[in-house]
């Protein structure tokens, strides 16, 4: 039996491409102001088979956040439909069925309606609509996860802008293109809580 | 449908615990504290201007209030 949960770790099932890089950073930036710690499966460090290093990482998250928005084909010359995400969403499911009280997942997508032709099987299970873009993560964020003090939208937002203002100078600092590198990810989630705390020290919050 | 909502009991996680969860070196949190210094610049600009833009007549109510 894995031990419990770390209670404030939400697992990022997200899809690791260009075109959603100003989501992800929305989501480290959102999670880590309302006191969540963000999770990545690049993170883990390799040796064991990728899928068992992914069990495990859901297994220590006490949440799970799966973005289905970009499930569709790629525009590659050979498209080629996305299943890693519904695939660790599974997994995600089948782990919180079995243990009810250590895990809640949650499903995000960018267009009303489509998950019940995409993931049909979801059906009775709404997700939260962020329309894709970082406003709607943030404010969907704030809905899945109600807290005391936390800071308004427009403050979040206002972080958001700063750590993607400054996203090209740790990537250079990284020696990568890749916002998704274990690295970057790390300097992110460290930043963004670190402008969290002192916006939630200065600020008056909700 | 009611949407799952968390109902998080846990305290707010201290930056030790958040480092020591992300394993962050000290090396990157010395890169970063430039970035941290200038937003804690911005911040403190934005609290004179939120400040000034405050009527006197509220300020001193607010202070007398106080």
């Amino acid at each position: 039996m894995p031990p419990l949960p770390d209670p404030n770790a939400v697992f990022l099932n997200i899809p690791y491409d260009e075109e959603f890089h100003n989501l992800y950073v929305a989501y480290i930036v959102g999670l880590c102001q309302l006191g969540l710690v963000p999770h990545l499966a690049t993170e883990i460090p390799g040796g064991d088979r990728r899928l068992n290093r992914i069990i495990q990482l859901i297994q220590s998250c006490r949440y799970s956040i799966h973005d289905l928005s970009r499930a569709e084909l790629s525009v590659a010359a050979s498209a080629t439909p996305r299943f890693n995400m519904p695939l660790e969403l599974g997994m995600t499911i089948t782990w919180q069925s079995l243990n009810p009280d250590q895990h809640t997942w949650f499903v995000c997508e960018s267009e009303p309606y489509r998950i019940q032709k995409s993931v049909s099987d979801l059906n009775g299970t709404d997700p939260y609509i962020h329309n894709g873009t970082p406003e709607g993560v943030l404010r969907e964020l704030c809905n899945a996860f109600p807290r005391d003090r936390r800071p308004s939208v427009p403050r979040m937002l206002e972080i958001y802008r700063f750590v993607d203002n400054n996203l090209d100078a740790i990537l250079k600092r990284n020696g990568t293109s890749d916002p998704y590198d274990r690295g970057v990810f790390v300097e992110l989630c460290w930043l963004s809580k670190t402008l969290a705390d002192l916006t939630r020290l200065a600020e008056p919050t909700i | 449908m009611p949407r799952p909502v968390a109902h998080i009991t846990a305290p707010w996680p201290t930056q030790e615990e958040m480092e020591k969860s992300l394993h962050i070196s000290k090396a990157r949190k010395k890169a970063l504290q430039p970035l941290v210094d200038e937003f804690k610049a911005q911040l403190s600009h934005l609290e004179e201007v939120s400040v000034a833009s405050i009527a006197p007549e509220k300020r001193r109510k607010r202070a007398s209030a106080a």
